[in-house]
């Protein structure tokens, strides 16, 4: 041991790459599992040292086709362990991995593969290699597609086209004629090479590469793994693109730096019942993931039984009142927590397990805001969500909520190693190890997200509060200010709105203006039930819409959020003084409405001046008429007198100001 | 590449009447192996008879079967299931009340061999001969891409799921002849171009040789190898979709010209 | 207390004998869709057997084997020469089958072996258990009680046996469609006869412990009587449905022999026995009223 003390230094050092991390784990807890998929019905695993002889059984085999340092490696295809292995393999022969979305249709994958220069691609199944076949005249860079999933694929006889089984023969003689290849291989390798491109989707403009470093994406992962104490001994379930930045943060480079087991569900339709199955510890989904198992347990348990129904309905009222608090540890009266304890046995334990989350330590939510109904919901039942933020260019590590200091409407403080400044102009500034190296080919853009002193410009607006939580608030170019100066930040104002269930779409005003005022769209199938629970009748949307009763509501629930705005000194001034509801919904087809459902504020507030007018003017009501195009496509008007009502405003409280 | 191989299958002069309706007059086809062979015709054409004759629901009066070389005069469905001929139905004949695993354990049936007893005892052979058949099932399950159903009792999936299911159960008995009966009937053209794709793997790549009946021509010139075209209880054309397109007879039978 | 808890489970324990003879209907109405009208009968013929046997010296294991024998021809003899001529027939005429079959049987039995009413020594005492009667002052019997375990024993097994055997799955798959059932060459004939082979077993047991009981007479035939209504709550497919309604009818026939009476009396005067005779059957009328599928049962839904 002591004759080569270098090596033993070597050894003892925190591996900074992922193939050495890889390399790690086969030599620490070579038997223990790496990685699980369901397979004709039943899960098969890997082992540390079996995912290592894989990985580099692959590399070889990429190497023998060619594959060079520093070239890009395409990747599409559903959460497949082997697809997972390919980035490492691309890894170990520095090159870098380029995962792409596995839905988006063939023209679609054209932009990434030219402006990757793709030579090499390995996909799951005929679907993507026929993908891929389809844009090939395109791609005059592309030379070789790997398939994972021999199936249907028979009788493709191209050249080009390799299964992965024949690469990983080819590897493995490969490394049996040269056993120090790898190793050597391995060993070129820095911390600061690229190690994987993901493409940010591009809302605006084409996608860019975001380049990121091992070091950076293990300086995330460990931020993450040292705030929630994660350890080799989880289990995650592996379902969300291997393209986002989310999965790649949890699925890959997490999994290899803590060491733990990544589980592959057998199809997309089967997420849930793998999940069942599998009890993972480590959880991700997007809001309305969790919104969608909330509302299957909501109509599960309507359809139950009386008693079962009651005792469901006491237990979450318990829940409620004391389940969040018990959960980070604060004092909760003895009672209560005797009940809590009951309502777990009774409720709460089973609906983990119904939702596979009995065994979870830690999920979370990210990518929208999430409810604060939904949020509490989990979190009482005892699941650990939480919250964070980052983006792409961060690794998706900028914060995150720490145990016992969870807040509904904040995505927590700054994870550790990494600098949060607000720009004067409400923008959120992040500097640390996670921050991307530079799109690909893209200097200009580059240049102009990362400033001089090294913060990356995030697009998003948001403030501290007093206990150091970062709220995001808006897209930094959709906050506005107020005539009196305060910041206008409409779309926290119409998220807020919208988690009423009553209330479906808002749109607020307020820019280079003195007050607030929004435009209110009801959601018919909530406000229908609740007229009908009272007797109201009603004619359809635009009647409904014009119910005092139903204004009355409304106005319920924006005064509650102009409570809750007064009690935060950044946004009390962005109180809703004045609003309307209006008498159709907002359309996609009426072009108020963008594809994916988001206002197009711009336009709406062009179409529907008169009433923006009304709104400041101190009118009490406004007619309008407005053109509407049907289903069938035939145009026809309506139009309503439609009142405008004042809100309450509450004093602002201005302790931490 | 498949090979059509030699004839698999031969009906020789087959004739069915109930009392006194005929319903099929003195018909003769054969299918190869490995082919995709279709029997269409307008409604009332006696295309399902025709399947049911090889299925042996119905006895002709006349006529021959030969089946891998064997001489029939008729069979029970009982020795056509036992002998590789697995079907679907028109209207979906599933196990309702069963898990959709369930369902195609049971379309294994034939293939089990332990008796009453050591299954009764959950023994030794038995235990492992229900494993190897549950394997065996969960490659259908793969290929069909039903995985997602595999709990869930057949009677509370939508119909078009429940044609797959229907097809997965006849493709678990591993038979050498699958005869389909308007496997397309009342689906959308999304789950028909799911079905026609299920049918050219099975057919594909699993070798198995396929009758189906199906009113859709278009769908059916698509897929299939050799056409058999019946109109009352009569063969108008058989041969390749080309040429049955263009057959005189057979255009006038589908335009609803007088005869 | 005690006495409520006494007789509530005196209730239970006998409530499963009614589930015995209910398990042997859910049986034949599972893989048939028929009502077995004689079902008691065969309780009778196979509690019969079992004497007879036992009459002609063979020990009670023996006799049991030997009466499992002659059940099982009858349920083969059954299926070879009355089910299989009425495939495809309506319910109605299969129902109308096992009427003449229950005819047959019953005259059949006492042809064979006699019809004087013989008693049936399974060489259990009807006592108290001690400890329970010293420990809680509840008088258990230890019949009932091996009575229970035994039923409970079938149920789960017959459970088990459904749900993961292949003859158990061939079985539920004649139950839901009798023609998808050939088609994919499930033996009908092999099938049916098996479930009378095993209803059979189950008349078998219910005979034992009902003969053992009450003596082996004609009287057993109307076990089958005391089933329906346990068969109404439970659901005439479902095993476990068998068991819980047998517990309900068992349990509260008791409790309202008990505690109805006095009421009555005070209110109306006179004399209110003998409620458990009529008992189960209100309550399995007002059942039918509420949820005429049966606790466990199915719920039958037909797509339009």
């Amino acid at each position: 041991m002591a004759a080569a003390p270098a090596a033993s230094v070597m050894d003892a050092a925190t591996p900074d790459t992922f193939p050495r991390l890889l390399l790690q784990h086969a030599r620490l807890r070579g038997d223990a599992p790496a990685m699980r998929e369901k397979d004709l019905g039943i899960w098969q695993g890997w082992t540390w040292a079996q995912v290592a002889d894989e990985v580099a059984a692959m590399a070889s085999g990429l190497a023998e086709l060619g594959f060079r340092r520093g070239d890009r490696l395409a990747i599409v295809g559903d959460n497949r362990p082997r697809l997972y292995w390919a980035m490492c393999a691309a890894q170990i022969l520095g090159g870098v991995p380029v995962p792409l979305y596995q839905d988006a249709v063939a023209q679609e994958m054209v932009f990434v593969l030219h402006d990757a220069e793709i030579r090499i691609a390995i996909v799951e199944d005929q679907e993507q290699v026929d993908k891929l076949l389809e844009v090939r005249g395109q791609c005059p860079a592309l030379q070789h597609i790997l398939y994972d999933d021999p199936r249907g694929l028979r009788h493709y006889t191209q050249s080009f086209l390799h299964g992965l089984d024949e690469v990983l023969a080819m590897g493995r003689i490969h490394n049996e004629n040269q056993p120090d290849f790898i190793a050597g291989e391995i060993a070129r390798g820095s911390p600061d090479d690229v190690s994987i491109m993901l493409y940010t989707s591009g809302t605006t403009g084409k996608p860019k590469g975001v380049c990121q470093t091992h070091r950076a994406f293990i300086a995330a992962a460990r931020g993450g793994m040292q705030v929630d104490h994660l350890a080799a001994d989880g289990n995650i379930l592996s379902y969300l693109p291997m393209a986002w930045v989310g999965d790649h943060l949890f699925s890959y480079a997490q999994a290899m730096v803590a060491g733990f087991t990544v589980n592959c569900p057998e199809s997309g339709e089967t997420v849930l019942i793998d999940m069942r199955e599998i009890g993972p510890s480590y959880y991700f989904a997007p809001p309305r993931v969790f919104e969608n198992l909330l509302t299957q347990v909501m109509i599960r348990m309507e359809d139950a039984g009386r008693i079962k129904r009651s005792m469901f309905h006491f237990f979450m009222a318990v829940a409620r009142r004391c389940g969040a608090e018990i959960l980070d540890g604060k004092p909760v009266a003895a009672t209560d927590r005797l009940l809590y304890w009951l309502g777990n046995l009774l409720v709460f334990g089973p609906l983990r397990n119904v939702l596979g989350m009995s065994r979870i330590r830690v999920a979370y939510t990210a990518g929208a805001a999430i409810g604060p109904d939904l949020f509490k919901f989990y979190r009482s039942i005892g699941v650990n969500l939480k919250q964070f933020y980052g983006q792409t260019e961060t690794c998706a590590a900028v914060c995150l909520q720490p145990d016992s200091q969870i807040k509904f409407d904040s995505v927590g403080p700054p994870m550790p190693e990494v600098d949060v400044k607000i720009a004067q102009s409400g923008e959120i500034l992040v500097r640390g190890p996670m921050l991307l190296k530079e799109y690909y080919k893209r200097p200009d853009a580059t240049a102009e997200s990362i400033d001089a002193e090294g913060y990356f410009h995030t697009g998003d607006a948001g403030f501290f509060d007093a206990d150091g939580h970062l709220k995001i608030i808006d897209r930094a170019k959709d906050v506005g200010k107020l005539a009196g100066g305060a910041m206008f930040a409409p779309n926290y104002l119409e998220n807020k709105l919208k988690f009423f269930p009553h209330i479906k779409e808002a749109v607020c005003f307020g820019h280079d203006r003195d007050m607030v005022c929004a435009f209110i769209n009801i959601d018919m199938g909530a406000v229908g039930n609740w007229a009908e629970r009272r007797g109201i009748p009603y004619a359809g949307y635009t009647d409904l819409a014009g119910k005092p009763e139903v204004y009355g509501l409304i106005q319920e629930c924006i005064e509650e959020v102009n409570a809750a705005l007064a009690a935060d000194a950044m946004v009390a001034d962005t109180q809703i003084h004045r609003f309307l509801v209006l008498h159709k919904e907002l359309d996609p087809d009426d072009d108020e409405l963008t594809r994916t459902r988001k206002v197009r504020r711009g336009f709406v507030a062009e179409k529907y001046a008169v009433l923006v007018d009304a709104l400041y003017s101190g009118k009490p009501s406004q007619f309008i008429e407005t053109l509407v195009r049907f289903e069938d496509g035939r145009t026809g008007k309506v139009g309503a007198d439609l009142a405008i009502r004042d809100l309450k405003v509450f004093p602002a409280v201005r302790d931490a100001a | 590449m498949r090979q059509i191989g030699d004839v698999i299958l031969d009906l020789r002069n087959i004739s069915l009447a109930f009392g006194g309706v005929k319903a099929l007059t003195d018909i003769s086809f054969d299918v190869r192996e490995h082919e995709i062979r279709a029997i269409i015709g307008p409604n009332g054409a006696g295309k399902s008879s025709m399947l049911n004759v090889i299925n042996g629901v119905y006895r002709p009066q006349h006529g021959e079967i030969i089946f891998r070389g064997e001489h029939r005069h008729g069979m029970n469905t009982h020795m056509a299931a036992a002998s590789g001929i697995a079907r679907t139905f028109q209207n979906i004949a599933l196990f309702k009340g069963m898990s959709v695993l369930d369902n195609l354990m049971a379309g294994r049936n034939l293939k089990m061999k332990c008796n009453f007893i050591q299954h009764a005892l959950w023994w030794g052979p038995a235990r492992r001969e229900e494993l190897a058949h549950r394997a065996r099932v969960e490659e259908v399950i793969d290929f069909l891409e039903i995985e997602h159903i595999r709990k869930t009792p057949v009677g509370r999936l939508p119909y078009g799921l429940q044609k797959r299911v229907e097809l997965a159960r006849a493709l678990a008995a591993e038979p050498e002849i699958l005869l389909l009966d308007e496997p397309m009937a009342g689906m959308n053209v999304e789950e028909k171009q799911d079905m026609c794709r299920f049918i050219l793997d099975v057919n594909d790549q699993l070798g198995t040789t396929i009758v189906l009946i199906e009113h859709d021509m278009g769908v059916v010139m698509d897929i299939s190898d050799r056409v058999v075209v019946l109109d009352y209880g009569r063969k108008i054309g058989d041969g390749v979709p080309d040429d049955v397109k263009n057959n005189p007879e057979v255009i006038a039978a589908y335009l609803g010209t007088q005869h | 207390m005690q006495f409520f808890f006494e007789v509530l489970i005196g209730g239970l324990l006998s409530g499963i004998m009614y589930s015995l003879v209910a398990l042997g209907f859910v049986l034949i109405f599972k893989a048939s869709g028929v009502l077995n009208f004689a079902q008691g009968a065969m309780v009778y013929f196979a509690a019969l057997s079992l004497v007879g046997c036992m009459e002609k010296g063979a020990p009670l294991w023996l006799a049991f084997i030997l009466a499992l024998v002659v059940m099982t021809l009858l349920g083969i003899a059954t299926e070879r020469f009355l089910l299989r001529k009425l495939v495809n027939q309506t319910p109605i005429s299969l129902f109308m089958a096992t009427i003449g079959l229950s005819f047959f049987v019953e005259g059949l039995a006492p042809m064979l072996w006699g019809n004087q009413v013989r008693s049936l020594d399974i060489g259990l005492v009807d006592e108290p258990i001690a400890w329970i009667l010293d420990q809680y002052n509840i008088v258990v019997s230890t019949f009932d009680l091996f009575a229970a375990g035994m039923a409970l024993l079938l149920v789960g097994g017959l459970a088990l046996f459904f749900q993961y055997t292949r003859v158990g799955r061939a079985l539920r798959a004649v139950a839901d469609d009798h023609q998808a059932a050939l088609s994919i060459g499930i033996p009908l004939q092999h099938i049916w006869a098996l479930v009378w082979g095993v209803a059979g077993f189950v008349a078998l047991v219910a005979g034992m412990l009902w003969g053992s009981r009450n003596g082996v007479q004609f009287a057993l035939t109307f076990t089958a009587l005391k089933a329906l209504p346990v068969l109404i709550l439970g659901g005439f497919t479902s095993v476990p449905g068998a068991i819980v309604g047998g517990l309900i009818i068992g349990s509260t026939e008791k409790l309202a022999e008990i505690y109805i009476p006095p009421v009555l009396q005070d209110i109306f005067g006179g004399n209110f026995g003998g409620i458990e005779n009529w008992f189960p059957y209100v309550l399995a009328l007002l059942f039918l009223l509420v949820r005429p599928e049966g606790l466990f049962g199915e719920r039958h839904i037909d797509r339009v």
